[in-house]
């Protein structure tokens, strides 16, 4: 019981017998002695803690962006919402990452949209599509998925940015 | 004394710290260092009727070249003549998002129930500008937004 850790003086860091480097040196030496200053390190962490935990997004990552592809910034961005990704990169659409051919586009949204409809009975929510595209991109690359999205039913279209 | 149990405890930081550690990993793994969002725009489908719904006001905005724009009030009786076609000069072949601002923010003056716009971009239209001009509009407090397909 003399050994148990509370019968210990609690201001006597056990690094401070422990690390003395050449203990036999000599008053005229210069101590080396180091001890961890453990209070500090505990503030950082615990506010390094509550950083992460207030930037932390329950929702996840819902789109990657490839190193190419420079997103437009808005300030009035809302918060994104799964729904069905539409990639628009140099000459090609990729739907979910499957690569599109253009004149397949209407028939995969109509596919797209019966598979939700299939899945949401009863659900009121109208579907959308998540338009990810460079910020260069000329807007007659975007029209044809705007375009297609209207004729198929997807009412909304949420064009993804970066939040300024 | 002898017989009682002491009191004086500590903390054990070094299980403390262990914890925190592995809390600041784990997060950091599922941190998102680029914050996307996203800009909504509602689009007209097939089949809806525009007879059965009450009449809003509307502005039509034409992203011409150069960066010009012109802005058309529709549904809006009572607004000033001098409001119903309004157009706004590029700055350097760009968009100027300013001088847009004051425009509608004027509009919106002459007409507090004005909601909706629809964008009119060209082929050649830069996306980054078409969506910048939906942000000038989102932050004015026009949120229905629409797009025309060319």
């Amino acid at each position: 019981m003399n050994n148990n850790i509370l019968n210990q003086n609690p201001t006597l860091s056990p690094l401070d017998q422990a690390s003395q480097l050449s203990p036999k040196g000599g008053e005229k030496k210069k101590m080396l002695e180091t001890t961890v200053m453990l209070t500090p390190l505990v503030d950082a962490f615990s506010i390094l803690v509550i950083y992460l935990l207030v930037s932390f997004s329950s929702s996840g990552e819902i789109i990657t962006i490839s190193k190419d592809m420079k997103l437009p910034e808005a300030a009035k961005a809302q918060e994104l919402e799964r729904s069905t990704i539409v990639r628009l990169e140099v000459d090609k659409i990729f739907i979910e990452n499957e690569e599109i051919a253009q004149k397949d586009l209407v028939s995969k949204f109509i596919e797209i949209k019966k598979q939700l409809s299939e899945r949401r009975i009863g659900d009121e929510q109208e579907p959308s599509l998540i338009l990810q595209a460079d910020k260069k991109t000329k807007y007659e690359a975007i029209n044809q998925i705007v375009l297609a999205g209207s004729q198929t039913g997807f009412s909304e279209i949420k064009f993804a940015v970066l939040a300024k | 004394m002898k017989g009682k149990k002491n009191l004086d405890t500590e903390v054990n930081l070094i299980a403390f710290i262990s914890l925190l550690s592995v809390l600041i990993c784990s997060l950091l793994l599922s941190v998102i260092w680029v914050q996307i969002g996203s800009l909504n725009i509602k689009q007209a489908v097939g089949g809806q009727s525009s007879k059965d719904k009450e009449k809003v006001p509307v502005v039509w905005v034409d992203m011409l070249k150069k960066g010009g724009l012109q802005l058309k009030l529709q549904d809006a009786p009572r607004a000033p003549k001098v409001l119903k076609r309004i157009s706004v000069q590029g700055l350097d072949g760009k968009i100027d998002f300013d001088a847009l601002g004051e425009k509608i923010v004027q509009i919106q003056k002459a007409l507090p129930k004005l909601k909706m716009a629809l964008i009119r971009p060209q082929a050649k239209s830069d996306y980054e500008e078409v969506i910048g001009l939906m942000d000038q509009f989102k932050k004015a407090g026009i949120n229905d937004l629409g797009l025309n397909p060319l």
